[in-house]
């Protein structure tokens, strides 16, 4: 099978003047021909698959965005290649536009003064939808995400949680191949983050549209996306399955064991003790292969142990203990 | 070309949504087209005709410019053009199978097409009773008014878009739109008639683009064209509007590739 999205060495450098400070400064600012570079997104490889469901993660700066508009069309990359549906994105942009759907957390596509179903209808006429196709894709969709007490509504009118869910929406009327979501999540209540997962990874699973969004809120990526891709100052660090990730990173369990009566400094054989409350004992189970029964039968049944909470490690955990690991190595370089 | 009149039935509906907009609008005009017509009689105190122009051709003068100058509303194409590139929001419009300047026409053809309806030609009418307006020249001089306002909204439209792509490289985008609008009462013909101006003045100023804007419309409408000249400076009104669209074209492709390839 063939990649849907293939990038092979894709880097983008953005250039900038040189600013320097004060009022000379400004004045040498005019003048200067100096300049720095930012590297947004350095030598960066993937493929992704049709109907594949990938979540794009790194701390800020470290060029989600970037990518995601080079992917679009609507920046050039500096160096290597990019191939959307058979295409170079920036090369054939109106051709590739048709394909794709796109929604960005930060910027509206809706028109601000017209009723949200009229924005749906001109974003029919711009992508010349059949009018059965148009009102099918527009039921569905409107119901799983519940537009409908709203569709009659100025833009400007609604709240956050509706209008990204608008925007999510009018992104898919199209029957886009592949859908492009660059924080959809961004300032979303609980409930409503929740209903826009549901949507999408449903989306993905019914209709096989692939899906590539980037976000700061891991819950995201757990619903969704199966495949996680992690970059960090411009350069990919990790590319594959969410439980991969906690495999490679030992999937190190939080163990914590309540006693009746203090029994004093407790170290075990079988988990390393993190914290010491008296009464409440903290543990790290660092070894796959030890099982709860195992460290039970160690801490033994005259020490007055009244209950136990074995906590498997979160997505945030995951991924807090990746970085530290990294930036130690990179420490001890 | 669905998408296209899909826009401006949008940039009319629009407008709609802010119809409270409408009265201050006909109050706006009215005050403009009242103080345009109190000058000129003004002028004519005492004085039937100067060079062979009467006061009726001069209301009428100042009538005509309200209706090809009252719908189109330059500072809103600049600062439109001008926002979306500084803040970057028209990457939006390079999302979509669209061509950016097209949509800006279409939408903009919408809503002049509104306020003309609801609010030069009330304006005109109520302006026209009070002080009389004389009929075109002829019936052909008529038509070809039709015509001439077309094309002057056209080439107010380039004239503007180009101002705002400019916003891009240049200054802020009000002190554009501030050049432009000194630009257009100077060289449009709005407030005074190049056939007052001294030569060669005159001369120069029907020559640029924008006395298509205003001077050319009316000075046909009242006859001062003989149908030939009437047909050739159709002809080089339309040349002029080609050669505003290819210098648009131009900066357009630069600014959207400065901001694909640059990032703005
Ligand atoms: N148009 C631009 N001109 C210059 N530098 C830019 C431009 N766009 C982005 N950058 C820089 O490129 C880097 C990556 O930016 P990008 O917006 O891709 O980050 P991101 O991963 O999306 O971050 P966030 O999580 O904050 O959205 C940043 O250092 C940013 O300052
Ligand atoms: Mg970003």
């Amino acid at each position: 099978m063939t990649a849907l999205i293939e990038a092979r060495g894709v880097s983008k450098r953005f250039r900038q003047h040189k600013r320097f400070p004060g009022l000379l400064g400004a004045l040498k600012t005019l003048v200067t021909t100096e300049y720095t570079e930012v590297a947004a997104v350095s030598d960066v490889s993937f493929d992704i698959a049709a109907g594949e469901a990938v979540g794009y993660l790194g701390p800020n700066g470290a060029g989600k965005s970037t990518m995601i508009k080079m992917m679009t069309g609507i920046l050039v990359p500096s160096a290597g290649t990019l191939s959307v549906l058979g295409r170079t994105p920036h090369q054939e942009r109106m051709a590739n536009a048709r394909q794709i759907g796109v929604v960005f957390g930060q910027r509206s596509q809706l028109w601000w003064d017209l009723p949200v179903v009229d924005s749906f209808t001109l974003h029919q006429r711009i992508y010349d939808i059949p009018a059965a196709r148009y009102a099918d894709n527009l039921k569905r969709f409107s119901d799983l995400l519940d537009l409908t007490p709203f569709l009659d509504r100025a833009v400007r009118q609604l709240s956050l949680g509706q209008r990204m869910r608008a925007e999510i929406v009018m992104s898919l009327l199209h029957d886009p191949k592949i859908l492009f979501l660059d924080e959809p999540t961004i300032g979303l209540d609980v409930v409503a983050k929740d209903a826009v997962r549901r949507f999408l990874a449903e989306i993905n699973r019914e209709r096989g549209v692939t899906i590539i969004l980037t976000t700061h809120d891991l819950q995201d990526i757990e619903t969704i996306c199966p495949r996680l891709i992690m970059v960090d100052h411009s350069q990919l660090i990790f590319d594959g399955e969410l439980g991969r990730l906690r495999a490679a990173l030992g999937s190190a369990r939080r163990l914590t064991l309540e006693f009746a009566t203090d029994p004093g400094p407790l170290p075990l054989g079988t988990a390393t003790l993190t914290s010491d409350e008296g009464l409440l004992k903290h543990y790290l189970l660092e070894r796959e292969d030890v099982s709860l029964v195992q460290v039970l039968s160690e801490v033994g049944s005259e020490r007055g142990l009244k209950d136990v909470a074995l906590h498997e490690p979160d997505i945030e955990e995951v991924i807090r203990t990746f970085y530290q690991r990294r930036n130690a190595a990179a420490a001890a370089q | 070309m669905i998408a296209y009149a899909a826009f401006a039935r949008s940039g009319f509906l629009t407008s709609l949504a802010y119809r409270n907009e409408v009265w201050a609008n006909i109050f706006g005009k009215l005050v403009q087209v009242f103080a345009r017509v109190a000058i000129w009689l003004a002028v004519y105190a005492g004085v039937t005709a100067v060079d062979g122009i009467s006061i009726s051709d001069m209301i009428t003068y100042a009538l005509l410019g309200g209706v090809v100058m009252g719908a189109t509303r330059y500072d809103r194409i600049v600062r439109q053009v001008g926002n979306a590139l500084k803040t970057g929001d028209v990457a939006i419009w390079l999302l979509k199978p669209v061509h950016y300047p097209l949509y800006l026409l279409a939408i903009e053809a919408g809503m002049s097409a509104y306020t003309f309806l609801l609010a030069v030609v009330p304006t005109i009418a109520i302006v026209a009773l009070i002080y009389g307006m004389q009929p075109p020249a002829s019936l052909l001089h008529g038509l070809m008014f039709v015509g001439f306002c077309a094309l002057s909204f056209i080439i107010h439209f380039l004239c503007a878009a180009i101002f705002g792509v400019l916003a891009f490289w240049l200054m802020t985008v009000f002190s554009l739109e501030w050049l432009l609008q000194s630009l257009i009462s100077l060289l449009s013909g709005l407030l005074i008639p190049f056939w007052f101006f001294p030569e060669p003045f005159g001369t120069i100023a029907s020559h640029q683009p924008l006395a298509w804007l205003v001077y050319y419309p009316s000075a046909v409408w009242l006859g001062r064209l003989d149908m030939g000249a009437t047909l050739l400076y159709f002809g080089i009104g339309l040349g002029w509007a080609g050669l505003l669209a290819t210098v648009l074209a131009l900066l357009w492709h630069r600014a959207s590739s400065r901001i694909t390839v640059q990032g703005g």
